[in-house]
């Protein structure tokens, strides 16, 4: 039995679908109704909601225009090297635009992040972390969810010793009051600010925040997929194949975890219910941390903080990611093993049914499952459900052309960074 | 049983001769009806009770200064049970103004059933299915509050499965002895059982399938009714009221299944209520002992949300039910429809349960009263169904079109005992043709009043 927070084949969120629907009411309301609802139809409208489509780009607020700056400022990571958008990149989706499984940062740009870089797009409708009712882990940012909002996100980097690498918030600070646009910082919250670093800590991570909240990058739903739910294309016969297979539960079981409807509130979908769960990802050993057989990264149960340490069930989970933009990623899971989607795809049919191509062999030859979790954590895998829930020697949930399918439909998740 | 404290011989004779017959007397509550059975049943007591509820009722008229408006408005001769038992239970909209009934009248009903699966002891399970108190409370002689508040599954908290539910509430006036209003929260005049839901009700431990998996019974809309008796046993009834939310469609789970509507009604919850809903429903009850009648209920379930297409649920039904002597036969047909279900699936393609763009179902039933003695009586009857709440789909393209639902066929036979009027105890077994282990045996035990 698996714990009964691994994906607990909860019904999704309510669902409803497709196009913007013009109202007898705008009609009614004459020609100023008619043209309103066509510029709706237009522009695609916007979806309600807490993660609402932003409408096209208006100037960003002074905050956030101040976080975008220091988004972008290498000056601010002890190397001097590395901003935020070092790692978070754009064109990637805003998460990194290479295949390392770890970026490289520190002082010297000689150390390796232990985990792959996060997208921090679709973030903007995440909570702090919490238990739901019925027990599963949800919610908080990062692979672990250890932040609680976008700003305690942001406090992060600049101090850890494998990023931005600052001794301390004074030091990071200092940077900043050394910056081109400290007369603007100054400006925006007091001319003592930099004389009180704790505070001008916090309003950068709050600048920061604000700046992924506002600029519309960050939630932008241009998508060929935000189209189709509102009407505005059609996708092809394989991508909807693709879908068909990315929701059925006897298949790729996709939608279990990465939603792919509409909420009832209108919003568009995320493709993640900030859940967590337990793949049983092979080991990656392009980690250098890996090279101690000793090391285990056990995610969930072992926050900094030690809250969960008592969670045995919780360790080797993992936080659900948005598989917005998932095809501009060039590594995946939180230890990049795996550099193409359809090894991903292949991996998530095949790891029960075909183990010996996954995992290293044992003496006995036979393949060690699970080899990035200490034995007495095996057990908290997910191979309860589909596409997990196989035996080798079975057929794999999907097919080569299935997941072929799905890969096509994923494509349909990318961003138009053009539309705007 | 509360009863009114005017509970004389006469109307006491009435209440006691119409809950004899619990079923007609919830199912039929027009005056037209409710003087159809009795004459079809006690035809030689009948003239001799009408006079003595004429004579009380003379009595009462001289005493009470403000009863003339009653007595000229109300066929108060042909008060059915309903009305005189102070239950609101069948809502009937020709209620007559009563003429001596306290101002407010408490009421209730309620269920503990029991179901032990054949193929599946471990799923055997005894639930208090609901418990209802309500009240109603006469403002004047031609209006009215109606209330019923409902608990489901015994216990309703943020860690416990029940409900509580407020299942009525709405306000009816009545314009003449003809017309009246209805304004709030009121059940959707459609089949047999959706107006007339308590256990003595109807035959069998729980509801039958066609009204609840395609009528969604217990079915309520908030809105605004207008309804008419006449003379020649034709009841008419027609409203505007909120529907249905199709974004409340759960692909991924089985609840559309089970009762499409009834995964997408809003029960005045929040309700949107941008698409209001027409309704209209005619039953004829011109012979006695025969009701035949019909409704339709439309409207449009978009609600106005952004990117939802245009999409609309009609849902209509023919019923028939005769009642000759011991016998009991009811029928009924529903089919509901949803439009623009093809554009609303496509973004949905793989998931287990999509929008049928038509579900129906019918059942017949008979009812046979094979022993009575005093207020005791034992109805056996047997019940066949046939159902599908996904009889077709919307065309999505090779591969992708779901299938259609196979159509489940459901034999209910059993029994109904009525240990005294408004107290039933039931018994039944049921067998389904499509999920066979859902072949059970049912206890239940129900009260109203």
């Amino acid at each position: 039995m698996k714990p009964s927070w691994i994906h607990p084949g909860k019904p999704g969120p309510f669902f409803f679908a497709a196009r913007r629907a013009c109202t007898w009411r705008a009609l009614l309301q004459g020609a100023a109704g008619v043209s309103l609802c066509a510029l709706l139809t237009a522009c695609g409208g916007g979806s309600s909601g807490s993660h609402e489509e932003t409408p096209a780009p208006a100037a960003l607020s002074a905050m956030a225009a101040m976080g975008e700056k220091i988004f972008n400022d290498t000056s601010l990571s002890a190397s001097g090297r590395q901003s935020c958008a070092a790692c978070h990149v754009s064109a990637a989706g805003h998460a990194s635009e290479n295949a390392l499984a770890g970026q490289p940062g520190g002082v010297t740009m000689d150390q390796q992040g232990v985990r792959q870089t996060p997208s921090i797009r679709y973030l903007t409708a995440n909570t702090p972390f919490f238990f739901d009712k019925e027990g599963t882990p949800t919610g908080g940012f990062f692979w672990d969810g250890r932040a609680a909002s976008l700003a305690d996100q942001a406090r992060e980097p600049f101090l850890n010793a494998r990023e931005m690498a600052n001794a301390d918030v004074p030091s990071v600070v200092e940077k900043l009051s050394r910056a081109s646009y400290a007369a603007e910082f100054r400006k925006l919250y007091g001319e003592d600010i930099f004389s009180r670093p704790d505070d001008a800590y916090t309003r950068m991570t709050l600048a920061l925040a604000q700046y992924q909240k506002e600029d519309h990058e960050f939630h932008a739903f241009t998508s060929r997929y935000d189209a189709f739910l509102d009407g505005r294309l059609k996708l092809s016969d394989q991508e909807m194949r693709g879908l068909a297979l990315f929701n059925s539960p006897a298949k790729g079981n996709c939608a279990a975890c990465h939603p792919s409807a509409r909420g009832s509130d209108g919003s568009h979908p995320l493709f993640t219910d900030f859940t967590y769960d337990n793949l049983g990802v092979p080991r990656n050993p392009e980690l250098l941390v890996n090279a101690d057989p000793t090391y285990f990264d056990l995610g969930l149960c072992a926050r900094p903080a030690g809250d969960l340490a008592n969670r045995a069930d919780l360790c080797g989970a993992f936080k659900v990611p948005s598989l917005r933009n998932v095809t501009r990623r060039q590594s995946f899971f939180h230890n990049g093993r795996f550099k193409s989607l359809k090894d991903v795809l292949t991996f998530y049919v095949q790891r029960d049914t075909h183990p010996e191509k996954w995992y290293p062999l044992g003496d006995d030859g036979q393949p060690l499952k699970f080899n990035d979790l200490p034995s007495q954590y095996a057990a908290n895998v997910n191979t309860s459900e589909a596409p997990y829930n196989r035996l080798p020697g079975d057929a794999p949930a999907l097919s080569d052309s299935e997941i072929d399918d799905v890969i096509a439909f994923l494509r349909t998740l990318d961003d138009d960074d053009s539309a705007h | 049983m509360l009863r009114p404290p005017f509970a004389r011989a006469g109307l006491a004779a009435l209440t006691a001769l119409a809950f004899s017959m619990p079923l007609h007397a919830q199912t039929t509550p027009s005056p037209e009806a409710a003087l159809a059975q009795r004459v079809d049943r006690l035809q030689a007591e009948l003239d001799a009770l009408k006079a003595q509820l004429a004579q009380l009722q003379r009595e009462r008229a001289g005493a009470q200064a403000a009863a003339p408006a009653a007595g000229a408005s109300a066929p108060a001769a042909a008060a059915p049970a309903a009305t005189t038992a102070p239950t609101y239970a069948p809502i009937a909209p020709e209620q007559p103004v009563p003429t001596g009934e306290p101002a407010t009248v408490l009421s209730s009903y309620g269920e503990i059933n029991y179901n032990h699966y054949n193929h599946s002891s471990d799923r055997t399970q005894a639930d208090l299915r609901r418990a209802v108190l309500g009240f109603a409370h006469r403002f004047d002689d031609k209006t009215r509050v109606v209330t019923e508040f409902e608990v489901e599954h015994a216990i309703a908290s943020s860690s416990d499965s029940g409900e509580f539910e407020v299942e009525q509430a709405f306000i009816e006036h009545r314009f003449t002895p003809t017309y009246g209003l209805r304004a709030g929260l009121f059940l959707i005049p459609a089949g047999l059982l959706n107006e007339n839901h308590e256990p003595t009700a109807y035959y069998g431990v729980e509801r039958n399938f066609v009204e609840t998996a395609i009528i969604p019974s217990t079915w309520r809309e908030g809105g605004l009714q207008v309804f008419g008796t006449y003379g020649n046993g034709l009841t008419a009834q027609a409203g505007v009221s909120t529907g249905f939310d199709i974004t409340k469609w759960d692909a991924a789970s089985t609840e559309g299944a089970e009762s499409p509507l009834g995964s997408i009604h809003q029960e005045l919850q929040l309700a949107k209520a941008r698409d209001l809903s027409v309704f209209g429903a005619l039953n004829w009850r011109g012979i006695p002992g025969l009701q035949l009648g019909g409704s339709a209920f439309t409207g449009g379930a978009n609600q106005g949300q952004p990117g939802v297409p245009d999409m609309r649920v009609t849902l209509w039904d023919l019923h028939a039910r005769w009642t000759p002597g011991r016998w009991d036969l009811a029928a009924v047909y529903a089919r509901g429809q949803i439009s623009g279900t093809a554009e609303f699936n496509a973004t949905l393609v793989g998931n287990p349960t999509l929008v049928p763009k038509t579900f129906d179902g019918w059942y017949a039933q008979a009812a046979y009263k094979v022993w009575s003695s005093g207020d005791y009586a034992l109805t056996p009857f047997a019940r066949y169904e046939r159902y599908n709440t996904g009889r077709s789909y919307a065309d999505l393209g090779p591969g992708l079109t779901p299938p259609a639902r196979p159509t489940e066929r459901v034999v209910t036979v059993g029994a109904n005992f009525q240990l005294t009027p408004g107290v039933v105890f039931k018994a039944d077994i049921q067998r389904f043709d499509v999920a066979s282990e859902n072949n059970r045996f049912d206890l239940g035990l129900g009260w109203s009043f």
